[in-house]
């Protein structure tokens, strides 16, 4: 340190700013608390009445008709939640091949989001299709009907969320086996030479799926033609729904740290979330200008005026998109926690809108038949979604997945000496058998 | 980003041969039925509404008579998990005039099938030589993604039952194996339905309306081209779609909305080229994002996450 004061100050600036260097599990806060039971409750109820719908079948459990055969299982859960949970392959794409080496740090956040959200919605495919015991002809290649944006959906949701997913899960577990399981440890020396082998193979994977399968899901809706609006209704909609999907679930990262660092007190990135809130202004401002061009286009412009509450319901989607884009140009809404986390917050609820509207409110069968939830439906729906966040409080309070800076790894060590006096989570400098390496 | 020369031409490669195959997609096509399609024509004008076709149907395809509105007669509300064949009564609405009408409503066999290009497994197929649409349960999971899809809402399904089936008219295709025609077309009284050919029919009907200027509306045939053209057609005195038949025009069908999914997918050559192409790129990040991890391993004694 020298006495020039001007250098000192800047020392002394560099102190006050957070980076999120590691992922460092959640200590010293119980995880069985009111809200934690109150979800489980939630759950379990969800879990009963599923039950009741494969005994009484689906008139009984569901408000569906036969003029309207897609409920909230497929159009809310799976349609619009899976949304939420594509963060991972535009992060990770930002990160890996456009080299923006901050957002490291947040993969494995973004990871367990995707892969909970994604499992859940595995499920509620699985309580929503009737005659679930034929899902054997996914691998009977002559029956695949390679047109059916339903076949593409329903191979490459699972196989996404199995493996690619699933194996881009099992580092921070393994970590975890690795620091508190001694006897495993070596096992976890061995896979890990294994995984790096093959992680380029798998990542390339868990971003090439996604594009085909968000894209699918916008193709579900390209079948029913003229019943969707105008409005929603383009063949551009696969790529708006991917495109959406890629922003959304951004958003619901930046928002899903903010609300998880502000809770447990942990302190905030501000460099990362310039970082991923440039991502999401970048991913959505051309998305708005496509969509409206698109219309425009179509010869629909009228109808973004003239159509009524679908009108209402168009301008809210791009508005509650747009606008707070459009704020967060400015450093000072970025740096307001409130700001920064109530603009992500109607980024995704305008972007779950934008999915959810030509299965529904846009939806207009020819038969003109209505359709509301029954509470069965509901609860179940709910259920999926209790889970969803059940075992991301385990995760995150148990493993290593919540970016911090280093000093809380080495106070996660001190926490954890006092119960587990064996374990070891710094000074592995000279050890070269725990050095991995890619030359392996 | 610092692109190497093969990585620029890697992307040029998958973006121009994604740009054609989308290309060749925009050209569209008009679906053909089979040869030796067969048909219905219904004519509406000569229906008198006695549902013969109604009872004649149920007992050809042995299924029990929907008693659930009315226990003492046989009378369903629409096509349901009972009914495959529907006779609906079109009255003008208090004030307007106009004649009233009866419709026949089953499933319309499209040349191409909505259900058909929905479902993930070929369930529901269309017949190569005859072109019936029909379900096979082996291979349905149940998704209903077919009766999203169809503009009729033909499929119906079973809703309170375990082992639910889809339901719908599959023009009697035991009954024609044996050389037989259909029930419906057996039994009318009237004549107003008859089996076929679809071209025969076909010309059978633009004969009657020809014989008959102005008395069929709009002087046309319902499913000549109709959503790409339907093997069930109807002739009508009433406008189509107050029998409840959709507004569709000739270029409303499946293949111009989803055969670019099936271009894209043709045997996977897209989808494993892009994924070539991030592979390319992520070996060559994964050393350099590697070799810091590992500098920073040996300054700080922390062990890398992966």
């Amino acid at each position: 340190m020298t006495t020039d004061n001007r250098q000192l100050t800047t020392v002394q600036s560099d102190l006050s700013v957070v980076r999120w260097q590691r992922g460092v599990p959640i200590f010293g806060v119980p995880i069985v608390t009111r809200n934690f039971l109150f979800l489980t409750g939630l759950a379990i109820v969800g879990y009963i009445l599923i039950v009741y719908r494969q005994i009484f079948g689906l008139g009984a459990a569901t408000g569906l008709s036969d003029g309207y055969p897609w409920g909230i299982w497929k159009t809310f859960n799976v349609m619009t939640l899976t949304a939420l949970g594509s963060g991972s392959f535009p992060i990770g794409i930002a990160a890996w091949i456009f080299h923006k080496r901050k957002l490291h740090a947040v993969m494995r956040v973004t990871l367990l989001i995707s892969f909970l959200i994604y499992f859940t919605g595995l499920l509620a495919i699985a309580v929503d299709v009737s005659r679930p015991w034929n899902v054997y002809n996914l691998l009977s290649v002559f029956r695949w009907n390679t047109m059916s944006p339903m076949w593409e959906v329903l191979w490459c949701m699972p196989l996404y969320c199995l493996f690619p997913l699933f194996l881009e899960n099992t580092p921070p577990v393994l970590e975890q086996w690795f620091y508190f399981f001694p006897p495993i440890r070596g096992l976890v020396v061995w896979l890990i030479p294994v995984i790096r082998k093959t992680y380029p193979f798998v990542v390339a994977l868990a971003y090439t799926l996604p594009i085909l399968h968000q894209s699918a899901l916008g193709g579900l809706m390209l079948l029913v033609g003229n019943q969707v609006y105008p409005l929603w209704q383009t063949p551009l909609l696969p790529l708006l729904y991917v495109w959406a999907a890629a922003f959304i679930g951004v958003a619901t990262t930046i928002g899903a740290l903010m609300l998880c660092c502000l809770a447990w007190k942990r302190p905030l990135d501000q460099s990362i979330l310039d970082e991923l809130v440039q991502l999401m202004s970048a991913l959505i401002l051309p998305w708005v200008a496509v969509r409206i061009i698109d219309i425009v286009l179509r010869g629909k412009f009228l109808l973004m005026f003239n159509s009524g509450f679908r009108s209402y319901l168009f301008w809210a989607e791009i508005l509650l998109v747009l606008v707070p884009v459009l704020f967060l140009r400015q450093k000072k809404y970025r740096e307001s926690h409130y700001h920064l986390f109530s603009s992500c917050v109607f980024i995704v609820l305008g972007g779950m809108a934008y999915r959810f509207d030509p299965t529904t409110f846009a939806y207009r069968p020819w038969s003109l038949t209505y359709y509301t939830p029954s509470v069965i439906e509901i609860l179940i729906s709910l259920g999926f979604i209790s889970t969803c966040i059940i075992l991301f409080l385990l995760a995150v309070k148990r493993l290593p997945i919540l970016p911090a800076p280093v000093e809380q790894w080495y106070d996660l060590e001190n926490y954890y000496k006092r119960i587990y006096p064996y374990i070891q989570m710094s000074g592995y400098g000279d050890k070269d058998q725990y050095r991995p390496s890619y030359a392996d | 980003m610092s692109l190497s020369r093969r990585q620029l031409l890697k992307m040029g490669v998958v973006g121009g041969a994604s740009a054609a195959l989308t290309g060749a997609a925009m050209a569209e096509e008009k679906p053909v039925a089979p040869r030796d399609a067969v048909a219905m024509l219904y004519d509406a004008t000569l229906c008198v509404g006695c549902k013969s076709c109604v009872v004649a149907c149920a007992n050809a395809n042995g299924l029990s008579p929907d008693t659930r509105l009315d226990p003492l007669h046989q009378a369903p509300a629409d096509l349901n998990s009972f009914t495959k064949n529907i006779i609906k009564l079109y009255t003008p609405a208090p004030g307007e005039s106009g004649p009233y009408s009866f419709v026949k409503r089953q499933c319309m066999h499209c040349v191409d099938p909505f259900c058909a290009a929905a479902c993930p497994f070929h369930a529901l197929s269309k017949d190569k030589v005859t072109g019936v649409v029909s379900w096979d349960s082996d291979k349905c999971i149940g998704c209903r993604y077919c009766q999203l899809a169809c503009p009729f809402e033909t499929p119906k399904f079973d809703w309170d039952a375990f082992n639910a089936k889809i339901i719908k008219c599959e023009f009697c295709k035991e009954r024609l194996a044996r050389g037989q025609e259909p029930a419906c077309t057996y039994v009318c009284p009237k004549k107003a339905v008859i089996y076929g050919r679809r071209d025969l029919l076909l010309r059978e009907a633009h004969h009657r309306v020809e014989k008959s200027p102005g008395k069929y509306f709009d002087n046309r045939v319902y499913g000549e081209v109709e959503g790409g053209g339907t093997q069930v057609l109807y002739l009508s005195a009433v406008s189509f779609d107050k029998l409840g038949l959709p507004n569709l025009s000739a270029d409303e069908h499946p293949s111009r909305w989803l055969r670019w999914q099936e271009r894209v997918m043709k045997g996977f050559i897209l989808p494993i080229g892009i994924y070539g192409v991030i592979v390319g790129f992520l070996k060559q990040n994964f050393r350099e994002h590697d070799d810091e991890m590992n500098d920073e391993h040996k300054k700080t004694g922390l062990l890398p996450q992966i």
